[in-house]
């Protein structure tokens, strides 16, 4: 049997190759490299941000995105247009591009090229005009449509367009015509004939005749454009035909997948991907589906040969013989690595060729290989975890699958009988080559800039072989990549200039910490936060602010009185050693428990519902007998989210937890753990975390009587994605808790007891508020108010009200981003509106997430107090007068700001840049899947990355860090902390100091800091945020405030 | 009563004529490019949904006071060949369809108004609503129906602005391809309707529901036709049910659907379209009375349906895919009870099902927090209910059934590997027949399409 020696690995094979470990060892360190490709997104409920690149962090940012653009097929910047779109509303400014242009070419940039000026020039021009280029049947369409041969680009200038007609006219009827005659007059020769600088080419001469130059004086105008395009034209063709190539050609694949859908349009994955996606999609399976994969603990691997290996499976053609095989697979005992090495055999894959082979196969389904890997490493992650070694049988399951449907499928489209090893040779012949590139596409880009730069056919007639091979090298080796790159460059001076300018002008400004302020407010360090930090000071300037990493120093796993699991809040980077719990009241207790049984009844019953409603009986009661009243909850709560949500608050209000409750935070048992006697801190503890968040944000002196400290989280409804909005520093899950334990922490007086020993007196009137702020809906929620004396019963309404009323502005400010919301809202009617967004079921945008960061300032709020930052800037409070030498503060605190910061900022950039590769696309056709992660449609690739809706209104720019210490203080936290030292020096985020006192500025470029001149010298200012940013949808310039 | 004949009149053809202004309006501003704001159409979806759902409402009002069971309007025939053909186009209210039309207007209005938000700013926002349009239309002409060309315009524009809807996100392959799934589809369920269309005209000699089910209000008719025309035109009709409804063995159509925006995969695939077969058969229920085969016919695949339908749910990792099945499983059901000679029992099957299917559509990207808020309610992880009757027959059989299940019945490629497959090789066998008999006449390579390259020309050519 023919197929039985292509498709059935046979055991020869097996044994020959059985002894040789070291080629298994071998193999499985090549599939570990490969699977470091893959995306590194964990189950959605925990959405962490992080670099999209990860992978490629050691290189320098722009190697990197190209390598990833290579690699992963996806854009490393945004498309030319874009930032030609940009340049024309002058986001991008020409003179950064000519400045970024001459920083990128040094000393070359002056060097002159033929005909074009300098380097410079031509590179500007090809940065300014879109050339057209492609297939040469494309480009034939192109001339036959734009009539490209019949009328001067428009981008050339009346006056080029002009000179250019009359160059050629004086060329033709001075030089040419007198040429052409004298060539007759001789005899056509070229060979022997001399025919000094008045040679005709053959092109030209049927040219003139064609024009029908016996009448060459009553030409009209357009009959010149066409003939000088047409001179022109042909003098390119001829210019360029025989010079050496310039660019490389892109290697071919080695998938034999790419070559067969290349030669023939079938697609092999699709075969594959429809069953892989359907069996992985069952294994990694979280509870979604009632019934689980048969084998699902035996692994992947061995639950699949298991389920396919029967007889009697599916009739596709494509899969005959593949029962047979798993069978033998299973039977012989096969393992997982051994099947890939077998299989990889079979496909005639050499060793040297196994890491690109095994990186695109495992790429090719790269979101779920992508889980598999997650969920195999974080088994602690999930509620049904996978065995170890899953990617490697994921993997064997593939690549046998592969088998048989490339056996198949060549079979079938080019009649390919022989084994798979010799497909790629066979495939080779078929596939049609784009490179070298044609005389059309090369001559058509120096047609059409020599139209730009008004370059008569007679000029560049006469130039000789180097010069013409200097002009296309300089064209074609400027390719488009590089040409984003200087875009990419310019686009981010832009925007560096305008806020290290903004700084440096407000430095000016800036007024110490307020004296004795009325209170004190702590958010997340959350750039959206920034708005409500503002719009608080502006309407009570005698506020102080500051900024934390959300988690407040109380790394933990918590549970609520009414969660059924702990979740950790804390960055990713740190995992906890503590649990705390929520408790009720011991008054409220019984009350609690009844609350409880009802809760649990109410939910078994909807569960039961929920299951109920897939199944056949239970449907049909369900459906037949109460589905017409499901048209209640559907008309109310689509076309009235508000009002059904307030209602349905009214109802849960009476089984949820009682408000009254207490967190479990004191431990008095050494070890901590998740059970009871166990969950807590110990003082100790307690102590270390407290003053380690005070010290960090600077806040040791000059305390207010009311001190409220803000963890936020975002609540949508509808939206897989909800995670992801979440507090970042809290590792995707919202950091109320955090706030009200370390509120709680600073409360306790033998706490401050301990403080006070250590240089940190907290007075005894100083009172700490704990709660939690919803960005999706902009309200905030305090905790443990009973515990607050009366003393400050007074403040804190006071302080309430203003917090409403800047939350108020916060949702106005935030409106007018949201293309759904009027501009002519009032506050109050913003408020209703974003509140309105977050129940309904139908918005895709409850909120828009980080979109839009790009600052990181790290430093005293002074320096940014008053300053509209456009909701642009993460703003974490740190005050280097009271840092040791070491910088130790500053050193622990971007230890945390770093990654959270750099990984959210980069994970925008990339989902922007390309969102169909890097992100997720859009949201509309979703589909959750095992519980893990979404897919487009039906069935696809679980994608990660963010959904379009999230990055929409983003501008990808690298995030700039601004950090106020020394250059010298910075450069030795780079080199302590790796992590800092790789983000900065490889340029993944863009670093300025900020000095403590002179507020100088100093950018960090090429290895060294360099100090920044502002290059403007007053902002605009406002009296308000409001009067700034009213009536105004796009982002917005920075400003001075006056009210703050 | 003139009076009443003239509102009904009146509001009967309002209920018509509102969805076909928005298909109108929304068509030729596209055709003419000039795009309407997302908020007009908006504003243009809600006042025809509003209109059509109140003239059908009062419909129903007046009917009920009056006691009227039958009401029809007639808007003549359109193409009229004496004593052979006429293609008249009727509207007819009773009591199967005035409540499918409000069942039609309330979920596609509140889907309208799911849409406006939740299409916000998508590129293909026009087109959804021009889809959507022609969907609502086509419900609605197919729910009031009284002929059977008219059923079959509704059942066309139906059919078309789905397959398109499915396909909505074009820049992909997976719905263009799932998109031309049920698009082949829905062709061969035309392709019986039409057949069933012609079959009545010859029977009867034309396409009035009242001369082939007998006269009376619905549900109350006697058809007066012979068991083996009955079982002729059934059977065809049922074919056409079949794949409408994606009973066995269309049912692979149905998940493929999913590929559409959440709003057009839950209205019109969860809900609404699914049950247009379930429909069909109700309409002609007098029919099938009359030929025992038929029932037991379309009692056998409804159960089929249903059973394979659950097996499938039970698997499925994804929500869509788990949602579809089970919609699928309960239609399944509705048929069964139709071949049973249920009429009530279905309506109201139907009309439940589709409501609380459309909401748990629309809020299936919700289920995690679902899933959260259970599991705290609960105070563990949700149990995983292993049905017990599935570990009967030991772990062969178990492992037998699962991937049946999981394979969705091999339906697909039974219906690609086997069906379509050989159709094509069939039809190619022909092709190569024919060449080389024409081959053989001419003496050499007769067709020259086969040697000629496309060509591109060059440049210069268009200078």
């Amino acid at each position: 049997m023919q197929s039985r020696t292509h498709l059935g690995g046979t055991s020869h094979i097996l044994q020959s190759h059985a002894a040789d470990r070291s080629k298994l060892e071998r193999l499985s360190e090549a599939i570990n490299d490969a699977a470091h490709l893959l995306p590194a997104q964990g189950p959605i409920t925990v959405f962490i941000h992080h670099n999209t690149l990860h992978a490629f962090e050691d290189l320098p940012f722009h190697d990197a995105v190209r390598k990833g653009a290579h690699v992963f097929g996806c854009q490393p910047y945004l498309s030319e247009e874009r930032y030609r779109e940009a340049l024309r509303r002058g986001r991008i400014r020409f003179a950064d591009l000519q400045e970024v242009l001459e920083r990128d070419l040094g000393q070359g940039a002056s060097e002159p090229i033929p005909c074009f000026g300098s380097r410079m020039q031509l590179r500007l021009a090809l940065l300014q005009y879109p050339l057209r280029t492609g297939p040469t049947a494309e480009l034939v369409w192109h001339v036959a449509e734009a009539n490209a041969l019949r009328r001067v680009r428009t981008e050339a200038s009346s006056a080029t367009r002009a000179r250019l007609l009359a160059e050629t006219r004086r060329w033709v009827l001075r030089d040419l015509r007198v040429g052409r005659d004298n060539q007759a007059r001789n005899g056509r020769n070229p060979a022997t004939g001399h025919h000094g600088e008045q040679h005709v080419p053959e092109s030209l001469a049927e040219l003139l005749d064609r024009f029908g130059d016996s009448d060459i004086e009553n030409w009209r105008d357009d009959d010149w454009e066409g003939f000088a395009l047409q001179a022109l034209w042909r003098v390119c063709c001829d210019g360029v035909r025989h010079l050496p190539q310039f660019t490389v050609p892109q290697g071919m694949s080695i998938r034999h997948r790419d070559l067969l859908f290349d030669a023939t349009g079938t697609d092999p994955d699709a075969l594959v991907h429809e069953l892989l996606i359907r069996s992985v999609a069952a294994f990694l399976d979280q509870g979604l589906a009632h019934w689980q994969l048969p084998e699902r603990d035996h692994g992947f691997y061995r639950a699949f040969c298991a389920l396919y290996g029967q007889p009697g499976g599916p009739p596709n053609r494509w899969m005959r013989g593949l029962s047979t095989e798993l069978r033998r697979l299973r039977n012989e005992n096969v393992s997982p690595l051994e099947s890939i090495a077998e299989s990889l055999e079979l496909l005639g894959v050499e060793e040297e060729e196994w890491d690109d082979y095994l990186s695109t196969t495992l790429l090719a389904l790269r979101g779920w290989g992508g889980m598999v890997r997650e969920v195999e490493l974080r088994g602690d992650r999930v509620v049904q975890p996978i065995p170890t070694g899953s990617l490697v049988e994921f993997l064997a399951v593939r690549l046998v699958l592969d088998r048989f449907a490339l056996a198949f499928l060549a079979r079938e489209s080019i009649d390919f009988p022989g084994p798979l090893s010799a497909l790629r040779a066979a495939l080779a012949t078929r596939t049609d080559e784009h490179w070298p590139p044609s005389v059309e596409q090369r001559a058509f880009l120096v047609f059409q800039l020599a139209q730009i730069f008004g370059l008569s056919p007679d000029l560049l007639h006469r130039l000789d072989e180097a010069a013409w091979s200097r002009i296309v090298e300089e064209i074609e080796t400027f390719s488009a990549i590089e040409r984003r790159r200087i875009f990419h460059l310019a686009y981010e001076q832009r925007f560096n200039v305008q806020t290290l300018d903004a700084i440096a002008v407000h430095a000016r400004r800036r007024k110490g910490r307020p004296v004795s302020p009325a209170f004190q407010v702590s958010c997340c360090l959350d750039e959206r936060e920034e708005s409500f930090r503002r719009h608080l000071e502006e309407i009570a300037p005698s506020v102080e602010t500051f900024g934390a990493a959300g988690f407040y120093s109380v790394p933990m796993y918590y549970r609520g009185a009414s969660d059924a699991h702990f979740t950790p809040l804390c960055p990713i980077v740190i995992k906890p050693q503590h649990w705390v719990t929520e408790d009720i009241d011991i008054k409220h207790a019984q009350e609690h428990r009844r609350r409880a049984k009802t809760r649990r009844v109410l939910g078994a019953a909807s569960h039961r519902v929920h299951i109920g409603s897939r199944t056949v009986a239970g449907g049909a009661l369900l459906t037949g007998g109460l589905g017409v009243l499901a048209s209640i909850p559907l008309v109310g709560r689509i076309l009235f989210p508000r009002l059904t949500a307030q209602l349905r608050q009214l109802a849960s209000g009476f089984v949820q937890a009682p408000p009254v409750s207490n967190l479990c935070l004191e431990r008095n048992d050494p070890t901590p753990g998740d059970e009871n006697g166990h969950i807590g801190f110990t003082l100790a503890e307690m102590c270390d975390m407290g003053e380690r968040l005070l010290r960090d944000i600077g806040l040791i002196d000059g305390f207010s009587r009311l001190v409220m400290l803000l963890g936020h989280g975002s609540n949508s409804q509808n939206n897989p994605h909800n995670s992801a909005y979440m507090c970042g520093a809290c590792g995707g899950a919202a950091g109320g808790p955090n706030a009200r334990a370390i509120a709680r922490i600073l409360n306790d007086p033998r706490v401050r007891a301990v403080l006070a020993e250590r240089q940190l007196a907290i007075p005894a009137d100083t009172f700490f508020v704990g709660g939690h702020h919803n960005t999706c809906n902009d309200s905030v929620t305090y905790s443990d108010l009973e515990d607050m004396p009366a003393s400050h019963r007074e403040e804190f309404d006071e302080a309430r009200r203003l917090i409403d009323a800047a939350l108020e502005r916060n949702a106005h400010e935030r409106c007018r981003r949201f293309m759904s919301a009027p501009l002519t809202l009032s506050f109050a009617q913003a408020r209703e509106h974003v509140e309105a967004r977050s129940e309904d079921l139908a918005q895709t945008r409850p909120e828009l997430g980080h979109a839009t960061n790009a600052i990181v300032f790290v430093g005293r709020r002074e320096w940014t107090r008053g300053l509209f930052l456009d909701r642009r800037a993460f703003l974490t409070s740190y005050d280097p007068t009271q840092d040791d030498a070491e910088c130790s503060i500053l050193t622990r605190v971007l230890g945390a700001v770093f990654p959270v910061c750099s990984g959210i900022n980069l994970e925008y950039y990339f989902s922007h840049v390309d969102n169909r590769g890097f992100g997720c696309g859009t949201k509309l056709p979703h589909n959750l899947a095992a519980l893990l992660g979404v897919m487009d449609g039906a069935a696809s690739d679980l994608r990660t990355g963010l959904p379009w809706q999230m990055v929409e209104i983003h501008e990808p720019v690298r995030s700039l860090f601004i950090i106020e210490t020394s250059p010298e203080a910075m450069t030795r936290i780079m080199d302590r902390d790796l992590g800092i030292g790789r983000l900065c020096r490889n340029g993944w985020v863009q670093l300025a100091v900020l000095h403590p006192e002179t507020g100088a500025i100093d950018l960090f470029d090429e290895g060294q800091f360099r100090r920044y001149h502002a290059r403007a010298s007053v902002l605009p200012t406002a009296p308000s945020s409001v009067d700034w940013y009213r009536g105004w949808r796009d982002h917005l310039e920075f400003a001075e405030i006056e009210a703050s | 009563m003139p009076d009443f004949e003239q509102a009904s009149t009146l509001l009967g053809t309002l209920v018509v004529v509102s969805p076909l202004v928005m298909t109108f309006v929304l068509g030729i501003t596209l055709l003419l490019d000039w795009p309407l704001t997302e908020q007009s159409i908006g504003r243009l979806v809600y006042s025809s949904i509003v209109v059509g759902l109140s003239a059908a409402v009062v419909i129903l009002v007046l009917m009920l006071a009056t006691g009227e069971r039958h009401v029809a309007i007639d808007a003549g025939d359109w193409v009229e060949i004496p004593h052979h053909f006429h293609f008249s186009v009727k509207i007819v209210f009773d009591r199967l369809s005035v409540p499918l039309a409000i069942l039609s207007f309330v979920l596609a209005g509140t889907i309208g108004a799911f849409a406006t938000r939740y299409m916000h700013r998508e590129p293909g926002f026009n087109r959804f609503f021009m889809l959507y349009a022609i969907f609502v239309l086509g419900m609605v002409a197919t729910s009031l129906a009284g002929t059977i060309e008219t059923l079959f315009a509704g059942w066309e524009f139906v059919g078309l602005s789905s397959a398109l809807l499915v396909a909505f996100f074009q820049e992909r392959a997976a719905p263009a391809r799932n998109g031309l799934w049920v698009w082949t589809v829905y062709r061969v369920s035309d392709a019986a309707l039409v057949l069933a269309a012609v079959a009545m005209h010859h029977l009867i000699g034309e396409g009035d529901f009242n001369e082939l089910l007998g006269a009376g209000p619905w549900p109350d008719e006697t058809s007066n036709v012979s068991t083996g025309d009955a079982t002729i035109v059934g059977l065809l009709l049922v074919v056409a049910a079949a794949g409408k409804s994606g009973l066995v063995p269309f049912s692979g159509w149905l998940p493929r659907a999913m590929e559409g925006p959440t709003p057009s995969s839950a209205v019109f695939y969860g809900a609404l379209s699914v049950h247009l077969g379930a429909f069909l058969l109700l309409r002609v229920s007098p029919l099938l009375e009359r030929s025992p085969l038929v029932c037991v016919v379309v009692v056998a695949l409804g159960l089929m349906t249903a059973v394979f339908a659950y097996l499938a749910a039970s698997v499925q990792a994804d929500i869509k895919s788990a949602l579809s099945f089970a919609s699928l499983s309960q239609v399944g059901i509705i048929v069964a009870e139709i071949g049973l000679g249920f009429t009530y029992l279905p309506l109201f099957h139907l009309l439940g099902h589709a409501c609380l299917r459309t909401l748990q559509f629309v809020r299936a990207p919700t289920l995690l927090q679902d899933y959260r808020t259970l599991e705290n309610a609960i105070g563990s992880r949700l149990p995983r209910t292993a049905t017990p009757w599935m570990r009967f027959g030991g772990t062969g059989f178990h492992a037998w059934l699962y991937r049946f299940a999981l394979e969705r019945g091999y339906l697909d490629s039974l219906l690609t590997d086997y069906i379509v497959g050989p159709f094509v090789r069939t039809f190619r066998l022909c092709d190569s027949l024919e060449r080389r008999w024409t081959d053989f006449l001419s003496g050499e390579a007769s067709r020259e399409s086969d040697q000629v390259k496309p060509h591109f020309g060059t440049i210069e050519e268009f200078s």
